[in-house]
């Protein structure tokens, strides 16, 4: 399965950057997993309307083209980082590539709370009306205590937390899968539809 | 009249939330001095790049700071605050206090009927987190949907009920940011204009003061002392009146790296680290301020075992000294006898007219002459420990808007 996979922080190090580079290496014989750094892309403004940076358009691509996104994010303040709201904004504007697409939350945080709450405001914000990407409301992957989980070669030292990362992982592709049929008839009828009109 | 800082949640070049703040601006100009901040003029948030370089950031923190409440007015993007308004909030908590306990409230607009309601409860969630804990004003939503219907062209809230609601919303936070000014009042200003216990005694070696003597000695001495104690803290300054650098209460306990503009920061902390570390007891800065010859000196402040137990920041004008000096004051007590530093007693004793009945810092006034008449030498001082090279702490004076190491925000601005 081709997964694009958000980091959600533009901080030099992050342990959920390390996360999905994990998860790439992780499966890279079953899935490609293209992981996305988003410390390029600029703060979001209105105010490019028609000319928004080069940098969305790539990410648009990725996405788009993707049959999966796991987004990592990290918790400030209870909630997530203005870097991925900035993300989700652009993409929610001129292009939403987001739109249907099946979306896995995971999150690590060095504190006991594992980002729970940034995921909790995470969720609302794909499910609006904007965004409109198709959440994956099974399993809960947060990472507490990250510093003393993931090495510094960026590998899960924790067996339990691999192998929990598996199940939600293989969950997350078969419910990906559904949806994405469910898309696919769904525009097979809009388009049958459409067809019997003309 | 209260000073209200009031945030526009959104970077556009159009907002309806920065057209209600306007409004409110000039609605509530009897009641309140609301200032608007834009946004926009901050970078987006990092934890990478150098918080020292960030003047904006400063600034707005300045502002927080200073301010006796805050307002966000925050639209709705995807159920959410503006990426903008949140990095905003992000470098408000960031490396800094300012929002702890600072009363904020919460408003929005928004072109649908939701009025930006999803948005402000996260906005409020954000703000009483304990990164910002802000004393969050419960209640009082100012929720304003419909936006292109209930403005009128030259920006006014037009919508009766809405703005009844909005009078009521703003009158009961003047009350809320009141509430907690009077608990400020006494835990703060207090113990500064008048010492807790007055009727104490302290017993020196030397003598006995009063804590009432003991602050008007700090009052009446015509030079300033501000302490920046042992954790790197502003704790105290002398409630001299005429302040050459003017403080104020709100800044006491601060970290001193908070208290300076990013870029004078380095050069206090080189002092501060310099006198911690023993290498040196005294750093002297000649300057001009507020019009006149002035004298800052730090000073290393120790126990007598030596251990640091703070920076001393002493300055005041010396305009008078210099007068005294250029009129030939000690010129007739000079003689070959001394050296460099032990005959200012003779002097006093012979000139005793000049009515100078309280000089106590006798040993270094030669050195004095020299520092002010040369300013690019300023380490020449024989307190100076001699393990420490001129052009160090030459380095560090050097930069002259950087060294006021208490706070800095009185000579650059």
């Amino acid at each position: 399965m081709k997964i694009a996979a958000i980091a959600g922080s533009n901080a030099n190090h992050s342990y959920n950057r390390m996360l999905l580079e994990f998860i790439a290496k992780q499966y890279k014989d079953t899935d490609e997993v293209d992981v996305i750094d988003i410390r390029d892309v600029p703060m979001f403004n209105e105010n490019y309307k028609g000319r928004a940076p080069k940098v969305i358009a790539d990410l648009d691509q990725r996405i788009g083209s993707a049959d999966a996104v796991i987004i990592a994010s990290p918790e400030y303040n209870h909630s997530i980082t203005s870097a991925l709201k900035s993300v989700i904004e652009w993409l929610s504007y001129e292009v939403h590539p987001l739109e249907n697409k099946p979306v896995m939350i995971v999150g690590a945080s060095t504190h006991e709370q594992g980002s729970s709450r940034s995921q909790v405001q995470l969720r609302d914000i794909l499910i609006s009306p904007g965004v409109n990407a198709q959440v994956y409301q099974g399993s809960e992957y947060f990472m507490s205590d990250v510093a003393n989980v993931i090495d510094e070669d960026g590998n899960i030292t924790d067996e339990m937390s691999i192998k929990f990362l598996d199940k939600c992982i293989d969950d997350f592709k078969i419910y990906a899968r559904s949806i994405n049929r469910m898309v696919e008839e769904r525009a097979a009828e809009a388009a049958k539809k459409e067809a019997a009109k003309d | 009249m209260k000073k209200i800082l009031a945030l526009v949640g959104t970077n556009a070049n159009f907002s309806y939330n920065r057209l209600l703040l306007k409004f409110m601006k000039k609605h509530f100009k009897q009641m309140a001095d609301i200032e608007i901040y834009e946004i926009s003029k901050l970078p987006a948030f990092s934890v990478d790049v150098p918080l020292e370089e960030q003047t904006e950031v400063w600034k707005l923190k300045q502002k927080v700071k200073a301010a006796d409440g805050v307002i966000f007015s925050t639209p709705e993007y995807d159920h959410g605050i503006p990426a903008a308004l949140k990095s905003a909030v992000e470098w408000l908590s960031y490396h800094t206090t300012v929002l702890k306990k600072k009363p904020v409230m919460v408003v929005g607009v928004s072109y649908g009927r939701q009025a930006s309601a999803r948005s402000q409860v996260q906005m409020r969630q954000i703000l009483i987190s304990p990164d910002c804990d802000a004393n969050l004003m419960p209640g009082n939503e100012v929720l304003i949907g419909g936006a292109t219907h209930v403005f009128s062209k030259d920006g006014r809230l037009v919508d009766t009920e809405m703005r009844d609601n909005l009078e009521e919303c703003f009158t009961h936070f003047i009350e809320y940011i009141q509430i907690f000014e009077n608990v400020d009042e006494e835990e703060v200003k207090m113990p500064i204009k008048q010492p807790r216990i007055s009727e104490a005694y302290i017993k020196f070696p030397t003598g006995r003061l009063s804590l009432k003597e003991v602050q008007q000695i700090f009052s009446t001495i015509p030079f300033e002392i501000d302490l920046i104690d042992s954790s790197d803290r502003f704790a105290w300054y002398s409630d001299k009146p005429n302040r050459e650098h003017v403080r104020d209460v709100a800044s006491l306990n601060e970290p001193v790296t908070e208290c300076h503009p990013p870029k004078a920061v380095p050069a206090v902390m080189a002092i501060i680290n310099s006198f911690r570390d023993g290498k040196r007891d005294v750093v002297t800065r000649p300057l001009w301020m507020n019009g006149h010859r002035s004298l800052i000196q730090y000073y290393a402040l120790r126990d007598v075992d030596g251990h640091y137990l703070g920076t001393i920041e002493f300055t005041g004008s010396v305009e008078y000294i210099l007068s005294l000096f250029e009129k030939g004051a000690w010129d007739k007590g000079a003689d070959a006898s001394t050296g460099a530093s032990k005959h200012e007693d003779a002097a006093e004793a012979e000139d005793n007219e000049t009515a100078d009945a309280s000089t106590g810092a006798s040993e270094s006034s030669d050195d004095n002459e020299e520092t002010t008449a040369d300013a690019s030498e300023p380490a020449g001082i024989e307190e100076t420990d001699a393990d420490t090279g001129a052009s160090e702490s030459g380095s560090v004076d050097a930069d002259d808007e950087a060294a006021d190491a208490t706070t800095g925000a009185s000579e650059e601005e």
